[in-house]
């Protein structure tokens, strides 16, 4: 079966190029010539996800993955870890730095918005050790 | 990228006797649509968006915007001008707008001052916004329909984003259509053989009017390059003495030659105007990301600064600019136009445009899904093994076009140069 597979690297607190990897998800996305909305969906994802690293995580990376079933998105940080998942899913609820928010983010809508965006998500952490958050959209 | 069968209409040529092959129009080009095979002449072989990068890319005046003045003999008998107000820009800050109206008058048969229709457009645009403001699960932001490039761009690349463009007719548009109606009710002319033409300083007008995507078909006949009636209104300018008020516009019309001018003729609300082909992609993508939801209304034009920046302007755009704002503070900021009727207008339907296609001659992807996945391997396995530094010299914009070029049967990968020294 048709498959490609593309890792893109994070770093933390970097916020000049900050979307840099979701842009790039997305233009690949139309270059397969996937469904608008269904790039719509994922480029919000992506780029919460992405976002989500350069706020809160260690380095990470985004690993894309693509079939004829769908698209799952693989983001894995290095970073501090969610303490409470279910409140991290609460719209509004956000542990963002000083700094995050004075340029524009934290506002608690990330993974809400993946939530309501994706059609699977899986969120995997461990306290100091990092997080991971899979996301899956069907093609 | 695959060519999604945006139509293949376009106004913006290359003159194959006077191209040198330098590849500058190739690198400048958004859509990657222009190639040089074999690095000889330059082609557009993609989907041009008639942006008009290349023209201004061209140091050898290869590349050119065909407009009806290209050839003056497809204009009607009788020729009624309805001008940008970027035309009054390009005679420095002592030619009044008026005389520029004048000036022209003594060549074409009618003339109408098309900036007071910007007052007009800028009730609707409020009105409408203030309708889209608090609805549940309201589109946002709303994007304006003015530039026609920056619909392109959106038809070609961010389709999903159509329809945040709002269906109000452009200003242009209106003006063709109510000089039209007015001139034939009226009887003005013995004859119904007259022709309405935008004078403009952009590329993609021509494209707007024979292929127009939220219209069936334009109100316009035709449009004329400012560069093309540039010397004709400057001999005209010499020996004015009519005397007639035909300049109507405030300098809320005015100023919307400049990047910023259509949003300042709005009343208070959270809009915003880029300007600039790259920065409007770059905000067009943020956008697609669920970005800027807070923002009501996005003005873009995709030349630098505003349309005074179009490829068939003649005056120094940072000039034009300066002249455009003391136009601005010369002719105020009040409306001239009466609000109520404006309002009546606007409930009427008035500037609603009647079709909302968006994308013309759209073809169905040639490939299913599956092979498309397996095109893109294919592209990634080949990309990885080019140099990556967009040099051009292979004929492709750049390495990751040239992949696909090559995976696509376009080119051969002993194209790259690069690779054959190593």
């Amino acid at each position: 079966m048709a498959h490609l597979t593309k890792i893109y690297s994070i770093k933390a607190r970097d916020y000049l190029r900050a979307g840099e990897v979701s842009m790039q998800v997305q233009s690949l996305l139309k270059s397969i010539g996937f469904a608008q909305e269904t790039i719509r969906r994922v480029s919000i994802c992506a780029y919460e996800a992405e976002m989500n690293v350069v706020m809160h995580g260690g380095d990470g990376r985004m690993t894309v993955e693509i079939n004829t079933d769908g698209i799952c998105l693989d983001v894995k940080d290095e970073g501090p870890g969610i303490e409470d998942i279910s409140l991290a899913l609460q719209e509004g609820y956000s542990t963002a730095s000083e700094e995050a928010r004075e340029m524009g983010f934290g506002a608690g809508m990330g993974l809400p918005n993946i939530q309501k965006n994706s059609d699977s998500l899986e969120i995997v952490s461990e306290k100091e050790k990092g997080t991971e958050v899979k996301i899956g959209f069907k093609a | 990228m695959v060519d999604q069968g945006l139509s293949s209409l376009h106004y913006v040529q290359i003159d194959e006797k006077r191209c040198t092959g330098c590849v500058l129009c190739m690198k400048a080009c958004p859509t990657k649509a222009i190639r040089v095979p074999d690095l000889k002449v330059a082609k557009i072989v993609g989907t041009c968006i008639d942006c008009g990068e290349c023209i201004r890319a061209c140091p050898q005046g290869a590349v050119k915007a065909i407009t009806t003045g290209s050839d003056p003999s497809k204009l009607s008998r009788y020729t009624i001008i309805s001008a940008s107000p970027v035309l009054y820009a390009q005679f420095g800050e002592e030619v009044m707008p008026n005389e520029v109206l004048l000036a022209l008058r003594r060549s074409f048969k009618y003339v109408y001052d098309q900036a007071y229709i910007h007052e007009l457009y800028n009730v609707a645009v409020e009105l409408h916004v203030k309708e889209n403001r608090g609805k549940e699960g309201a589109i946002r932001p709303l994007i304006s329909p003015v530039c026609p490039v920056v619909n392109r761009l959106i038809s070609y690349r961010f389709p999903s984003l159509l329809k945040h463009v709002i269906p109000i007719i452009t200003p242009r548009e209106i003006a063709a259509r109510e000089l039209k109606r007015r001139l034939y009710c009226e009887k003005v002319f013995d004859t119904s053989e007259f022709g309405v033409y935008h004078i403009t300083p952009c590329s993609a007008k021509m494209v707007s009017i024979k292929d127009p995507l939220f219209l069936k078909s334009s109100y316009l006949d035709g449009a004329l390059g400012i560069n093309e009636v540039f010397e004709l209104v400057k001999r005209n300018l010499r020996d004015l003495e009519e005397d007639m008020m035909l300049h109507r516009s405030s300098g809320v019309g005015i100023g919307w030659g400049v990047s910023g001018g259509e949003i300042a003729g709005m009343e208070e609300g959270n809009y915003l105007a880029v300007s600039g082909l790259q920065e409007t992609i770059h905000y067009l993508e943020k956008i697609e990301m669920g970005l800027f939801s807070d923002i009501e209304y996005f003005e873009f034009r995709a030349c630098l600064e505003g349309c005074i920046g179009g490829p068939l302007t003649v005056a120094d755009r940072y000039q034009a600019k300066r002249t455009v704002a003391k136009f601005v503070r010369m002719f105020g900021q009040e409306k001239r136009l009466k609000y109520a009727q404006a309002q009546k207008a606007y409930r009427e339907g008035w500037f609603y445009s009647e079709s909302r296609q968006g994308s013309p001659n759209r073809t169905d992807q040639r490939l299913s899904l599956s092979e498309a996945i397996e095109r893109e391997e294919r592209i990634e396995k080949i990309f990885r093994t080019l140099p990556g530094k967009k040099c051009g010299l292979c004929g492709s914009p750049d390495c990751r076009t040239f992949a696909e070029d090559v995976v696509d049967g376009m080119a051969s990968v002993d194209r790259c140069v690069l690779m054959r020294r190593c």
